[in-house]
């Protein structure tokens, strides 16, 4: 799973698609977690990290964060190889 | 070290299109208590989903319409409208307030009786009256408001074999500029009819007219409608005195005021386009006391006004199930209350809070009921922050209606709570079971 090469993230959270010409805004929690995604870290690493930080369960971070990948599949933020390996 | 506070990631498509001269509110709305009981402790005490109803605002509600009519008109009846909500400890409140009854079924008229309400002080409507029910009523010296010939002359076939009076009004349909005409109750005002029906009773020794009553419609926004249907019904009211030197007692303006609920559709919120109690009362007034009839005899007037004395006071407390995304990406989310219980989810924007401090990221979401069934939604497009499962929200606006039109369908029928003036909270309808169901339903033998 990787950030396709047409996306700018702001600090801020805004993102823009240059290839499709889409606009975003990230909550706090979204831009963090992409920003991990664009470092390249796997689930397994950004999950021990978020687990670290926040005050949240395995399972509910197992949830958001594959729901929040497939809202990125979705906008074409992400490209993805194989469909059932999010990693 | 404590853990920072955890919120769902989100990511929400910024989409350029027509700008909403009104923007998002600054703050999202919380109702995180009613009348000082907190929701979660409401929830844990009766389940999810509860109705809740507040008696302090049933009350307060009721106070604002008497005051807006009594400050304007000299004599003044609310009738509580019983097919709006007709659980006794409702209509209980309604009655301690001073309501009459009006009722459009046998089953309502019993209810009203149960509840204590003097037979003389039930305003009976409605298109279906059987033999019994006109029994029923000219027995208990009921209001029968008349509503097609047919209705007319059974009812005079009733008198005769009971062999006593009855006392009556009819229902008059009538152009008062709110369109589609509401004309299948009553006799038309505009043709004539409501006149031929009114002459037939007259000369009908067992019937004694003492009002007229109409009922334009429902969810009235045009005061002034209400002011041409007044000014109507005073010159009929004129024209009975003239031809039979009889003066009726009433004129019954029925009800139809809007809540303060949004209609789907509306570009505004009803809390800011619908007329106030203030701005019924003046056009109706006004209409009757321009009019011709002397100040010495002027009717009293009955109003029936049922949702916008109720709506106000109804929660309905729900929670979260489930999170989901459609195929385009769009939130949508999943409560344990469903249309089957929220009637007029079909026809309002009902107003869902969360009860709590959420995240201030809102994003346009679909609201879906439990019900496994395609039309189960309670919100098509509304602008919700990240909520969980379990969390728990508040449905405001929905004290009418919706606890007489809900159906038992899938699940059960929820505890519907009463808060009293105390802030004490009691069960005023139980949760229905598997018991309750089977109760009414017989095996065949084999």
């Amino acid at each position: 799973m990787k950030i396709t090469e047409e996306i700018k993230i702001s600090d801020n959270g805004f993102v823009f698609n240059s290839r499709t010409g889409d606009s975003f805004n990230l909550n706090p929690f979204g831009l963090e977690l992409i920003k991990q995604i664009v470092e390249g870290k796997d689930f397994e690493i950004i999950r021990d990290v978020m687990l670290d930080k926040y005050d949240v369960d395995d399972l509910t971070i197992e949830k958001d964060f594959y729901e929040f990948c497939a809202l990125l599949k979705h906008h074409q933020i992400i490209v993805q190889g194989d469909p059932l390996d999010f990693k | 070290m404590s853990k920072l506070k955890y919120e769902k990631p989100v990511i929400s498509k910024i989409t350029a299109g027509v700008p909403n001269k009104f923007g998002l509110p600054a703050k999202q709305k919380i109702i995180s208590e009613i009348d000082g009981i907190p929701v979660p402790e409401l929830m844990e005490e009766f389940g999810s989903p509860v109705f809740v109803l507040s008696e302090k605002t049933i009350r307060d509600t009721y106070a604002e319409a008497k005051q807006a009519f009594e400050t304007r008109y000299p004599k003044v009846q609310f009738a509580w409208s019983y097919k709006t909500n007709y659980l006794d400890a409702v209509c209980n409140v309604f009655h301690d307030e001073g309501s009459w009854a009006e009722v459009v079924s046998g089953f309502e008229f019993t209810k009203a009786l149960s509840n204590g309400v003097n037979g003389s002080n039930i305003i009976f409507n409605g298109p279906e009256k059987s033999e019994e029910d006109l029994t029923l009523a000219i027995n208990h010296n009921a209001c029968i408001h008349i509503d097609h010939f047919d209705e007319l002359y059974l009812l005079i076939e009733t008198t005769r074999k009971l062999n006593k009076k009855a006392r009556v009004a009819i229902r008059i349909n009538l152009d008062a500029g709110i369109y589609p005409i509401w004309d299948r109750f009553g006799f038309n005002y505009e043709n004539g009819e409501a006149w031929n029906a009114i002459n037939r009773i007259m000369l009908t020794e067992n019937l004694e007219m003492i009002g007229l009553h109409t009922h334009i419609g429902t969810y009235i926004m045009v005061a002034s409608a209400y002011g041409i249907a007044a000014t109507k019904l005073s010159n009929l009211y004129m024209a009975i005195h003239r031809k039979f030197d009889h003066w009726l007692k009433y004129i019954d303006l029925g009800g139809g005021f809007a809540s303060k609920n949004t209609l789907k559709g509306a570009y505004m919120p009803g809390s800011e386009t619908c007329p106030s109690f203030d701005d019924y009362a003046e056009a109706i007034s006004n209409a009757i006391i321009s009019s011709e009839i002397p100040h010495e005899n002027l009717p009293v007037l009955f109003m029936e006004t049922g949702r916008a004395l109720v709506d106000d006071a109804g929660y309905l407390l729900t929670t979260v199930l489930a999170n989901k995304r459609s195929t385009v990406g769009r939130r949508t989310m999943v409560i344990d209350a469903g249309v089957n219980l929220l009637f007029t989810s079909f026809w309002y924007n009902l107003g869902v809070f969360p009860s709590k401090e959420v995240s201030s990221h809102v994003e346009e979401s679909t609201i879906y009921g439990p019900l496994c069934m395609n039309i189960d939604v309670i919100r098509d497009a509304i602008n919700f922050p990240q909520s969980k499962v379990g969390d728990q929200l508040v449905i405001e606006r929905v004290g009418a209606y919706n606890m007489t039109q809900w159906m038992q369908f899938i699940t059960f029928r929820p505890n519907v709570v009463l808060i009293d003036l105390n802030g004490k909270a009691h069960i005023i309808r139980r949760k229905e079971n598997l018991d309750s169901i089977q109760s009414f339903e017989v095996k065949p033998e084999k």
